[in-house]
């Protein structure tokens, strides 16, 4: 059922995205009566898209299917212009199996899907509202930009200059063991050098 | 859920005889469940696709999409929704047949089919879609028709569902299959009591708030739990000539889905 929840959502979220596209959805209608079934090695099920009267339908109908592809969610993030199919699957990134045009296709339906969000948030809290948001969320953007550049800088100089500056405990130790042993080492070679001269002492006397 | 969730509980397993059957609980003549089933339906329809997604809450798409899935519906296709009530397995089917295919929705209760076709003809569902007022005992078709039969919630309303199963046997193409999506016994004794409680407590005062008729839902929880088990079911589709039936449990056995094929 999980299946069918993930194959819903899908669903819903590609017909709102092509709804709202503000390219004419020219592509739509060359797939019209076709199905991509999208076969992805972390999912252990397919995705098949069905295209009818501009309307996309979500299914698990793997036998329907025009044309099949399986690859892995890192390629198919990849795969964001046409020309990179071929490339792809020259690397054996991506298998295709029946009619590679209908994959084109969908590829450059996704190409072209372009939608305008402030126009679209626009509709339900109005202009005003919507450009202070715009500038609110650029603002908030902008400092974290400068956030995480200023950690990034921080942690760098950290961790090239001052962390090797720094004695670990565990060397300390091992440098406070090193002393002792050199310590001990010097009474023991003291000892035998005091033994030597005594000896010494006592042939000459004799 | 549909009109023919209309029509009812089978006579294999209690005090029913040839000319009685039940309606729910009640023990009644045959010839008097078709325009009893026919009340309750007249009565919801209109709130119909709203009480199905309350009393569910909303799981029904679910249900309906995996006996999609498991269709193997292909480009050409006719397919018939037996008591499809307001069409929600028509409206799938219909895009995934394409312009060579064809769907039936089929129902006994003229006021569902009418819903159901206000509702697809407002969708814009209008190219390969034929509706016909139908009881699944005496189905108006010839033999062979169809490559896929549907009926989704609505077997348990039939009188006489073995008579309801050999006609559907009929009217399926040599290689057809028809699947059976209703609600079932629950796996678990736990979730058995859940239910009853939902069903007996709350499901009749949902009805009698939202559709202005808690009887009729109450009828709707009484023959749920008159309608025959996973197994009984399926042997009752094999007893109609179908092949390879099996079944699958959802929501842990609350709904099962039949399958079966002609060969």
């Amino acid at each position: 059922m999980l299946q069918q929840v993930m194959c819903s959502a899908l669903e819903t979220i590609v017909n709102k995205a092509v709804s709202l596209n503000i390219h004419p959805n020219d592509q739509l209608n060359a797939l019209d009566q076709k199905t991509l079934a999208v076969k992805l090695t972390e999912l252990g099920f397919p995705l098949c898209f069905s295209i009818n009267d501009g309307n996309i339908l979500v299914t698990k109908l793997i036998a329907r299917a025009d044309c099949t592809i399986t690859s892995s969610i890192n390629t198919l993030q990849a795969l964001k212009k046409e020309q990179q199919l071929t490339e792809l699957i020259k690397q054996d990134r991506l298998d295709v199996e029946g009619d590679i045009k209908v994959a084109q296709h969908f590829t450059s339906l996704a190409e072209t899907l372009d939608i305008d969000w402030q126009t679209e948030l626009a509709k339900h809290i109005g202009d005003v509202a919507t450009h202070k948001i715009v500038q609110l969320s650029k603002t908030v953007k902008n400092k974290l930009v400068f956030v995480s550049k200023q950690i990034q800088a921080d942690s760098g100089e950290y961790l090239v200059h001052e962390k090797r500056l720094v004695v670990t405990s565990r060397q300390l130790d091992h440098f406070n063991q090193g002393v002792l042993a050199v310590n001990l080492q010097t009474k023991q070679v003291e000892n035998r050098l005091h033994q030597l001269v005594e000896r010494f002492h006592i042939n000459s006397k004799g | 859920m549909s009109s023919q969730e209309n029509n009812h509980q089978d006579d294999s397993s209690d005090n029913t005889t040839d000319t009685t059957t039940h309606f729910g609980y009640q023990t009644v003549a045959k010839d008097d469940k078709v325009s009893m089933v026919a009340g309750v339906f007249d009565s919801v329809a209109a709130q119909y696709d709203v009480m199905n997604d309350l009393m569910s809450f909303g799981i029904h798409r679910l249900w309906k999409r995996f006996t999609i899935d498991a269709s193997g519906v292909r480009p050409g296709n006719i397919v018939l929704d037996l008591a499809g009530g307001t069409g929600d397995l028509t409206a799938k089917f219909s895009q995934l047949v394409g312009r060579e295919g064809q769907v039936i929705l089929a129902d006994i209760n003229s006021s569902m089919l009418n819903v159901g076709r206000d509702k697809l003809r407002d969708r814009g569902l209008v190219q390969n879609i034929e509706y016909v007022q139908a009881n699944a005992q005496y189905l108006p078709f010839e033999d062979n028709t169809f490559d896929i039969v549907t009926i989704a919630f609505g077997l348990r309303n039939v009188t006489d569902k073995d008579m309801a199963l050999r006609s559907i046997y009929r009217v399926l193409k040599p290689g057809g299959r028809l699947l059976v999506l209703e609600f079932s016994k629950p796996e678990y004794e736990l979730i058995n009591k859940a239910y009853d409680f939902y069903s007996f407590n709350i499901l009749p005062k949902i009805g009698k708030i939202v559709a202005k008729d808690g009887d009729s839902y109450q009828y709707l929880a009484e023959s749920i739990r008159m309608h025959p088990d996973q197994e009984t079911l399926k042997t009752m589709m094999d007893n109609a000539g179908f092949e390879q039936t099996s079944y699958k449990n959802l929501t842990a056995g609350v709904v099962a889905l039949h399958k079966g094929y002609k060969f």
